[in-house]
């Protein structure tokens, strides 16, 4: 009984836990293991002259990288299909992340810290982007959800996008009484593309050449020396132009924070598959010039 | 005169609202302005933005009031005359009016074409939330990358080397792209060879092989016959033995191929020194195996080394040949090399050596005694010393002069013992000297002309005595202490033979089987290692033993003073050189012209 009942509230502990904690750590400490075990190794073992990837201990470990990138790199065709249990996606995931990360050791210790400009080296290299790639994707994965969130402040997307238009409806129309180049100031504004910019503008989350902050900069050379008194359309519109400037600040940290949780799979994935062709590259050009 | 406002606007869902107000009036004003009578909402408009008049039954003439034009047909314009029954369409910022005619009126037809701003737009939430708009999709890059690397790095080369001409004697790179296949810089020796990988990797899919190393390498001598080879290794154990059979499968060569102890790519400079794992493997436990072998076994110059053997004479035969053998210093072997020489007398400062070599040095520049470099000299590498010369080592104390003519010192000529006899002969004159004039004639001869002192008894008697003196002389150089014996050996006149010395041989090298190399030695004095100044014998053999090497020299890896690998004096390839050992550090150690004695 008591038994059933432990494994009922470990199954249940193991339904909430994330991959990162899966089984108590289980692949961590595999992985761990392996990591110190092959670091001993490399120690205790004289190889003559020096250890390189062409030692008997070198073919050993490059031959169990290459089979353990193989099944990491699996990740992306067992990932299509859930299932729970042993061997459940979340199972593989932990797995995937904590031998990923002792590919650093079995890798690096393969290369014999030889490395150069050429093909092995490569292939070592794009190795490590990848790991590192992957290790920035957990971090993000940690750390970025909860300010995700607390930025969302419990808003959709759609109800961001809809927000923007709001301000920018009212923006319209308050601008209507204004003279040509004022409306000129406030159509920029409104023709600002919110989601524009570059990769890196979206990663920083710094837009310098804002046109709705350099709008409000000119309304505000008007308004600012003067009076609110509720005559000036222009007083509106710098309310608007702030409520906008507000409005933005936070759909780019949103969108700041969505592209720090994409972008290492821009980098994990196609480093991945270039990998596989360096590691083909590699192994072929080691029996070709055997 | 009329116009026909027609406004199209939508609702939230697309649906199109129209709008339709007749004008009787001949002009109407276009703004933005609430109290234009056409009213655009639009930002880019300006307040009182343009005009339309009717200006004939069909003509309509559209005129800009301010700064601002307006688009005829895409065309940008400030005034236009348009023939309304042929239409035509007007733009206003994001708005456009549509001009045509509707009975007797001219008909407008005014709809908002473009959001009022960006946001407005319609979009693709999933899509804009993204960062996918804004990097290059991963399976483009992917496949680029995969493209780029397989197409440089592994079918230029393949394909390059697959094209090369098969017999091509110009002395250039053929394969294109392999340079990126290299794992490493060759070493200094190889360098050259570093642009043209197909050298020693001759074949596709094949190991390089000894004869690739061989074709330059020709006069690389064998250790051993392969026989005794195959019989002198150690049978791998159970991980070795599949270790070599993984090898064998994969087709590399060995055990004993070149590459087994001269790795490559291993950086620039010089080739990784062989570790004495390699040589103790076999001469660890050689007798084990190969029970007739002379060699002792040795593993560590420090710990595992027997002693040495030098090459010494045992003894001289009747033909005056040595007979030479290789015997342990363990049994404290005399070397007969012939010759009779004190060394401790000679390296006395006290006695009469050290005298003379004082009243001497100035022409030969000894100092107060007598020092080995006095007599012993470098040869011109400083390895090993030259034999010692009578006539430039000896001569200027052991004097072979017998006779004085004029200003002119006659010698005794060395090393031809039949020349000594024979001039030491004629210096006696063993014929009778010529007749005194008073034993001619007729004159009359008186007894006491054979007293002692007279004529008689001169002639006489130099014609019986003579031969015997120069008997005497040679018989006395010869001896012990004779001109000849103090140094040599004689052998006294038997069978048909005249005297004689023993033939004397000074022995270059003891040490065969292993090098030694003096100009190495450069920062020990002597005596360190040869007890010279105790010696009484020319036939004591003065070489240091192993104990004594073991003083500095330990095994590699020990923390010996030098840790001696076994190639610092043994030579796998068995040639006359140096070992490599030594010949890698050839660059370091000063020209042997420059060696001096300490």
């Amino acid at each position: 009984m008591r038994s059933t009942q432990i494994a009922r509230q470990e199954r249940q502990a193991a339904l909430h836990d994330g991959f990162l904690r899966y089984a108590g750590y289980k692949w961590l400490k595999i992985a761990g293991g392996i990591s110190v075990f092959t670091i001993l190794t490399y120690v205790l073992i004289d190889v003559t002259p020096r250890h390189n990837g062409g030692s008997w201990y070198g073919y050993t470990l490059g031959t169990i990288g290459v089979a353990l990138i193989l099944w990491l790199t699996a990740l992306g065709v067992r990932k299509r299909t859930m299932t729970p249990g042993r061997w459940s996606l979340k199972a593989w995931t932990s797995a995937h992340v904590y031998l990923g990360l002792s590919l650093i050791v079995i890798g690096t210790l393969h290369t014999g810290f030889q490395l150069g400009w050429n093909v092995h080296t490569l292939a070592w290299a794009l190795m490590m982007l990848v790991i590192l790639s992957g290790l920035f994707g957990i971090a993000v994965y940690a750390a970025l959800p909860t300010q995700l969130s607390t930025n969302r402040d419990q808003m959709t997307e759609a109800q961001m996008l809809e927000a923007l238009r709001a301000i920018d409806r009212q923006l319209h129309e308050a601008a209507q009484p204004l003279t040509s180049d004022m409306a000129q100031v406030v159509q920029s504004s409104l023709d600002q593309d919110a989601f524009g910019g570059s990769a890196w503008n979206r990663l920083s989350g710094h837009y310098p050449r804002c046109a709705t902050a350099a709008a409000l900069d000119r309304v505000r050379v008007v308004t600012g020396p003067q009076a609110d008194l509720g005559h000036d359309p222009l007083e509106k519109i710098d309310t608007l132009l702030d409520r906008k400037q507000a409005m933005l600040a936070r759909l780019r940290r949103h969108l700041r924070l969505r592209a720090l949780l994409e972008v290492w799979l821009y980098v994990h994935v196609p480093a991945t598959i270039a990998l596989l062709a360096a590691l083909l590259a590699h192994i072929v050009s080691v029996f070709f010039y055997w | 005169m009329a116009f026909l406002l027609r406004t199209v606007s939508l609702t939230a869902d697309g649906r199109e609202i129209v709008r339709d107000r007749r004008i009787e009036r001949a002009q109407l004003s276009v703004g933005r302005a609430a109290e234009r009578d056409i009213h655009l909402p639009d930002l880019a408009i300006e307040p009182d933005h343009a005009r339309i008049e009717q200006i004939g039954e069909r003509r309509v003439l559209v005129r800009s009031v301010g700064t601002l034009g307006f688009t005829v047909d895409g065309r940008s314009v400030k005034r236009v005359e348009i023939d309304a029954a042929a239409g035509a369409e007007l733009g206003f910022g994001g708005h456009r009016i549509m001009v045509g005619r509707e009975g007797d009126a001219t008909a407008l037809t005014v709809r908002r074409e473009a959001a009022l701003s960006d946001a407005a737009e319609e979009k693709d939430e999933t899509a804009i939330f993204s960062l996918s708009a804004k990097l290059p999709g991963k399976r483009p890059v992917a496949w680029a990358l995969t493209v780029a690397i397989l197409s440089l790095l592994l079918a230029l080369p393949i394909i390059s080397f697959a094209m090369r001409p098969a017999q091509d004697d110009r002395k250039i790179d053929q394969v294109v792209g392999d340079n990126a296949w290299s794992p490493g810089k060759l070493s200094d020796a190889h360098h050259a060879l570093e642009q043209g990988c197909e050298a020693c990797h001759v074949k596709a899919f094949v190991s390089v092989r000894d004869d690739s190393c061989k074709a330059c390498h020709a006069d690389a001598h064998d250790h051993a016959p392969p026989g005794r080879l195959a019989g002198a290794r150690e049978s791998p154990g159970i991980g070795g033995a599949f270790l070599q059979s993984v090898a064998h499968a994969f087709g590399k060569p060995g055990p004993g191929a070149c590459v087994d102890c001269h790795t490559e790519h291993e950086g620039e400079g010089r080739m990784a020194a062989t570790p004495q794992q390699f040589c103790a493997d076999c001469h660890g436990t050689l007798k084990e195996r190969l029970p007739d072998t002379a060699l002792a076994d040795a593993s560590d110059f420090g710990t595992a080394h027997p002693e040495f053997r030098p090459r010494v004479q045992v003894a001289v035969g009747g033909d005056g040949r040595p007979t030479v053998r290789r015997v342990s210093l363990a049994e404290r072997p005399k070397d007969a090399n012939g010759l009779k020489f004190p060394h401790d007398m000679h390296l006395s400062g006290t006695n009469g050596v050290a005298r003379m070599a004082r009243t001497l040095g100035g022409e030969f520049g000894f100092g107060n005694a007598l020092a080995c470099k006095d007599c012993h000299k470098p040869t011109a590498d400083g390895v090993r010393f030259l034999p010692v010369d009578m006539e430039s080592d000896c001569q200027m104390c052991h004097s072979l002069a017998f006779d004085k003519v004029g200003g002119t010192v006659r010698t005794l000529r060395h090393g031809q013992p039949d020349q000594v006899v024979a001039d030491l002969r004629a210096f006696y004159r063993s014929t009778d000297p010529a007749a005194p004039l008073e034993l001619g004639g007729l004159g009359r001869r008186r007894p006491g002309l054979y007293a002692q002192g007279q004529v008689y008894n001169a002639y006489f008697g130099a014609g019986a005595t003579r031969p015997g003196r120069a008997d005497r002389a040679i018989a006395t150089a010869f001896s012990d202490k004779g001109v000849c014996g103090e140094c040599h050996v004689a052998t006294t006149p038997a069978g048909g033979k005249g005297w004689g010395v023993m033939p004397v041989h000074q022995t270059a090298r003891f040490l065969e089987k292993g090098w030694f190399s003096h100009a190495a030695h450069k920062t020990e004095k002597c005596e360190s290692c040869h007890a010279a100044g105790k010696s009484t014998l020319a036939s004591d053999l003065l070489l240091p033993d192993l104990k004594s090497c073991r003083t500095c020299h330990g095994g590699e890896g020990s923390g010996a003073k030098v840790a001696t690998g076994c190639a610092l004096c043994h030579n796998y390839h068995a040639d006359d050189g140096a070992p490599w050992a030594v010949r890698r550090k050839a660059a370091q150690v000063q020209p042997a012209s420059s060696w001096q004695h300490p």
